[in-house]
């Protein structure tokens, strides 16, 4: 009963602050949106510069095959200067150099261009080249073609291996599903770990924890009654999320079981509050626990393993992220909701954020006794 | 005039000194940052595990199979037998692409027809997935260049050449290391977020512990608080580039070619905005928990997202480049990664620095005139 009480005054603390309720609406909403719908790592319209010396029939025709959607061609330049000018500022990405004695060359020896790539960015650059030599190699192909003398249409039939690429769960490479779901998941990690953090210190800052010290309840009463509210919210506007923006919006194709998902998303949501708790027994005001916050929530965030996958990782970050809840949380996320897997794939997941949480509850009752030792 | 924001800023570094745990962090966020950056996140795609179903076990199979392991880019996993396996070991994640050649591999080649091979690659992360599959293309276009010439060769016709084949070379960063474009990236999107929340509690703070009302009942004016409140976190951010500079040149080698002037200069004009955006959610926020989180929120991924850091802008969608273009982050990433890595000078940015500085004049305005000595 007087946990009821404990949670009814949280839940008061929550639904007063209207500015809150709105980002906390915003964060499950809005932001999984934009990152989902805005944000690409697909390399499109990649910006490009044609530099063709030979001016020939067969180096206009290369030269067309640059074409949307991977690639935009922003000018065709005429000497090296002004190729120097298009990578120094940025403008252009990449430029595909066609020697003069292009036609001699394909007739005779083989012809060689140059394909010069801005590489500041390397990722994007890599899938730029690829793209740039696939269409070469095709280019080539049909000219062997012609010449060996596969009449009519042009397939390709010469001993060749011909790939055919499937790419499991998203045919297509949209970064919209994953980020949509990143996103989703980054919300609820950022979203415990703050408001439960917050809420705590604001009871520090302001002395009313005194209050709650000479009550009759618990420690354990006092901090259940803090996560609760932020697990019931993001809960709740989780389903927004799901059903709504990822499912509505984005068409990520959902083939797991959601009930599965949401029982472990609790968990996760507990763990990460009883971390944020963890921060307020140490931090005295809200900007110390910020500091806090950032330094854990930041190397969680990229240690998940959705940027660097585990086994790409330096060994002594790999052993990092083991202490981190949010890389068990990201690989069942992904592992349930998008590949449909079962509790036979994930149960370590679920058992590391069970034992990182219970041993982060078990320390923050510990530290909040200490402090406020009576 | 100029003693009433001296007052202020008196009394904002009074109490940032007194607070030792704070500057500690504030210290040693910036540099967990860096080594995070430095070691942890590899955009590299190397070593990926790739598993082989072979149905045909020849000569040549066996060849065209080293073809990948052979490679910096795939690490051997197993052979397996059947495609169920396949699938199973791309769900649980253990393999990030299986080949599958047919049984028909070699009789089919030998005969002068292509052989069909089936690539599965794990897609639940499409940028990965699609830099495997380059990689998959360039192995196979090596591997049919030499099928090719063989062929021909076979045949007995007169030797044939591949018609075309590219040099690739690539610019400023020729081992196209994801690291030299990490590091400088990271500056730019550490320092907007992290400038954005140290201020984003300053002015709020005040309004909850009611300090505020010892402002409105003073003769203070709205830019002498505005400024009083950001200098202090402008000198704090500054030294968190600092750090971050000489940390990502010094201890992890990125490559740095340019004036460090022209990057210090670009860089305090950056922080203007930066700390400038922190204050002005300061004052408008009513709790620190909403700052707090409007700061969380709108800065630390958004600086990932929409300033080119993982990706050129230019692919991006319509709205994505209008964000993109009302954050100063996109101004700044060019002129860092211009510095860093081209070594390019100041003709170059100056439509950047000044949008920049167009930036900071309109935040600083609109900070101003939303500081009102009021109520309520």
């Amino acid at each position: 009963m007087r946990l009821f009480a404990l949670i009814k005054k949280e839940f008061l603390h929550l639904l007063r602050d209207k500015a809150l309720i709105f980002i906390l609406f915003w964060a499950f909403t809005g932001a999984v949106y934009t990152a989902g719908s805005g944000f690409t790592m697909e390399v499109k319209n990649f910006p490009i510069i044609i530099y063709d010396m030979s001016k020939t029939n067969e180096s206009r025709e290369l030269a067309s095959r640059f074409q949307k959607p991977y690639f935009k061609i922003l000018s065709y330049i005429e000497n090296d200067k002004e190729l120097i000018k298009w990578l120094d500022s940025g403008k252009a990405s990449m430029a595909v150099v066609i020697p003069a004695d292009f036609k001699r060359k394909i007739d005779k020896s083989g012809a060689k261009i140059q394909i010069i790539i801005d590489g500041t960015m390397s990722m994007s650059a890599t899938v730029a080249v690829a793209y740039a030599s696939e269409i070469i190699y095709d280019y080539s192909i049909e000219i062997l073609e012609r010449k060996i003398g596969v009449t009519g249409k042009f397939i390709k039939n010469l001993p060749i291996i011909d790939e055919r690429t499937r790419i499991e769960f998203n045919p297509n490479t949209l970064s919209s599903w994953f980020m949509s779901m990143l996103e989703y998941f980054n919300m609820i990690t950022m979203i415990s770990l703050l408001v439960t953090a917050a809420a705590m210190v604001r009871e520090k800052e302001q002395g009313t924890i005194e209050q709650l010290l000479v009550t009759p309840v618990r420690t354990w009463e006092i901090f259940i009654a803090k996560i609760i509210p932020t697990v019931v919210s993001i809960s709740l506007l989780s389903l927004l999320t799901i059903f709504v923006i990822l499912k509505g919006v984005f068409g990520v194709p959902i083939r797991g079981s959601i009930l599965f998902f949401y029982l472990v998303m609790l968990f996760y949501a507990f763990t990460i509050s009883t971390l944020g708790l963890a921060i307020s027994t140490i931090a005295r005001n809200l900007a110390q626990a910020m500091m806090l916050m950032l330094v854990i929530l930041i190397p969680m965030l990229f240690l998940s393993g959705a940027w660097t996958p585990p086994e790409s990782m330096h060994p002594l970050m790999r052993y990092l992220s083991l202490i981190s809840p949010m890389r068990y949380f990201i690989d069942f996320g992904y592992s349930v909701l998008f590949k449909g897997n079962g509790i036979s794939y994930v149960w370590h997941d679920i058992l590391g954020i069970i034992i990182l949480g219970a041993i982060l509850f078990a320390f923050s009752v510990y530290r909040f006794r200490k402090s406020f030792a009576k | 005039m100029l003693r009433r924001l001296r007052g202020i800023l008196k009394k904002e570094f009074k109490e940032l000194l007194r607070d030792p745990l704070y500057l500690t962090f504030a210290l040693i966020v910036p540099t967990v940052i860096v080594f995070l950056m430095g070691y942890g996140l590899i955009l590299d795609v190397k070593n990926i595990a790739i598993a082989f179903i072979d149905y045909e076990r020849s000569q040549l199979s066996r060849e065209y199979r080293y073809s990948f392991t052979n490679s910096e880019y795939f690490r051997f996993y197993s052979l397996i037998d059947s495609y169920k396996d396949a699938e199973e070991l791309i769900k649980s994640g253990k393999c990030r692409i299986v080949v599958v050649i047919p049984q028909d591999f070699s009789r089919k080649l030998y005969s002068g027809k292509p052989a069909q091979v089936q690539i599965l690659i794990d897609g639940s992360f499409p940028m990965r997935a699609e830099v495997m599959k380059g990689y998959v293309t360039a192995i196979n276009t090596q591997f049919n260049e030499k099928l090719l010439k063989d062929y021909a060769n076979r045949v007995g016709g007169s030797a044939i050449n591949f018609p075309i084949t590219a040099e690739i070379r690539a610019w400023y960063n020729p081992s196209l290391e994801s690291k030299n474009f990490i590091l400088p990236g990271m500056l730019v999107t550490t320092l907007m977020f992290y400038s954005v929340l140290l201020a984003s509690l300053v002015v709020v703070r005040e309004k909850e512990s009611g300090s505020i009302f010892n402002l409105y009942c003073s003769p203070v004016k709205a830019w002498e608080v505005v400024f009083g409140k950001a200098i202090p976190y402008i000198c704090i951010a500054f030294v968190t580039y600092l750090i971050i500079f000489f940390l990502s040149v010094g201890l992890f080698q990125t490559k740095f070619i340019g004036s460090f002037t022209l990057l210090t200069f670009a860089t305090i004009i950056y922080l203007f905005c930066a700390i400038g955006v922190g204050i002005f959610i300061s004052i408008v926020a009513k709790t620190q928990i909403s700052a707090m989180l409007i700061a969380f929120i709108g800065t630390i991924i958004p600086a990932y997202l929409y300033s080119g850091f993982f990706s050129p802008i230019t692919s991006m969608s319509a709205s994505a480049q209008f964000i993109s273009k009302i954050i100063p982050a996109s101004y700044f990433m060019g002129i860092v990664r211009g510095v860093y890595l081209k070594g390019i000078g100041l003709e170059s940015f100056t439509v950047d620095l000044i949008s920049m500085t167009a930036y900071a004049t309109a935040v600083y305005s609109i900070a101003m005139l939303s500081f009102r000595k009021k109520v309520g």
